[in-house]
């Protein structure tokens, strides 16, 4: 993520919740669509984006689709039963964490 | 405006060239950089092929593709742990269990012996040569697939390049197997664990080298559904 270091750690969670709402996505079809939502304003970098991906599919989170479009190969992919179970867990842990720092940076507001 | 086959073609070498090997992930990448040139060219159709293709290659940053090399490499050796893993679980269930515990009691009841050492150095070299003929062999079939296919999958590579690498780790233990002194087999507790770890890597090493790599072409086709296409 270019513009701040403070989105890196939910990028795991940007991801699941992005196959959550889509059936299957690719990698740069997640770039562009995570970027149309924020207005441009949270760009996920390609640098980190595959990374993120490949260590999610190690862990059995996500599965992987290969089709063939225009004349090239396209990798999709999509969650696992475990993958779903995951993204509650995650956003859950993401709606907490945002809940906090509200409580930290502007008391007034809980 | 749609990149044609020989740009498509241009693409892959381009991943060569900055150091991914395989093609899964060469596969990934090359869409990636497609869909950003397309994407650039609708803005500006007469941006050249090159510079499109070096803007697309700008976004990874300033490491290129190192990240997702490393983090796919992990991804795989993850992988193939969790095969090797599945596959050793087995051999504690029946009826493999038979076998497993055939193996222990022969490793045991020999290092009861006064023999011990020159037993486990014995059994050591056994190890030591089958896997390296088995080693010799797979890399051969893998120089083999290569010549048909001209394609290396990550997978394919650990399954058959690094399957021996187990018996290296083995291997560095010759010494310690070597200064074993002889009055060791009156130890209950030391035979116990040093005929189950013998069995443990005589386990290891036949599953790496043997029942993986036959298995071969089924978790390939798991693990790439691109790999039969």
């Amino acid at each position: 993520m270019s513009n701040s270091k403070l989105y890196k750690g939910s990028l795991n969670t940007i991801i699941l919740k992005l196959l959550n709402e889509h059936d299957k996505m690719y990698g740069y079809e997640i770039t562009q669509k995570v970027k149309a939502l924020t207005k441009g304003e949270l760009k996920i970098t390609e640098g980190a984006l595959y990374p993120a991906l490949h260590k999610l599919e190690a862990e059995g989170l996500l599965d992987v689709e290969v089709a063939k479009v225009d004349n090239r190969l396209r990798k999709y992919y999509k969650l696992t039963e475990t993958g779903t179970k995951e993204t509650v867990n995650k956003l859950e842990e993401l709606a907490e964490y945002i809940k906090t720092m509200q409580a930290l940076v502007n008391p007034k507001l809980v | 405006m749609k990149l044609t086959e020989s740009q498509i073609q241009d693409l892959y070498a381009f991943t060569r060239q900055h150091f991914v090997e395989h093609y899964d992930l060469q596969t990934e990448l090359v869409d990636h950089l497609a869909n950003d040139i397309e994407k650039q060219w609708q803005v500006q159709p007469k941006l050249t092929f090159e510079d499109a293709k070096n803007k697309a290659f700008k976004k990874f940053g300033i490491f290129g593709f190192m990240d997702a090399i490393e983090q796919k490499g992990k991804a795989m050796n993850k992988r193939y742990m969790r095969y090797m893993w599945t596959e050793l679980k087995k051999w504690f269930e029946l009826p493999q269990i038979i076998t497993t515990i055939a193996l222990f009691l022969l490793f045991y009841i020999a290092f009861s012996t006064v023999y011990i050492a020159p037993l486990a150095l014995f059994f050591f070299g056994i190890i030591t040569v089958w896997c390296t003929y088995k080693g010799i062999q797979l890399n051969k079939q893998f120089r083999r697939r290569k010549e048909v296919s001209n394609k290396k999958w990550m997978l394919e590579e650990l399954i058959f390049k690094q399957a021996g690498s187990t018996m290296f780790v083995f291997m560095s233990q010759l010494f310690n197997v070597y200064k074993i002194p002889d009055n060791y087999g009156d130890n209950t507790y030391f035979l116990v664990l040093f005929s189950l770890a013998f069995t443990i890597i005589a386990l290891v090493n036949y599953i790496s080298l043997e029942v993986i790599p036959s298995k071969a072409e089924k978790l390939l086709n798991e693990t790439y559904p691109e790999f039969s296409l």
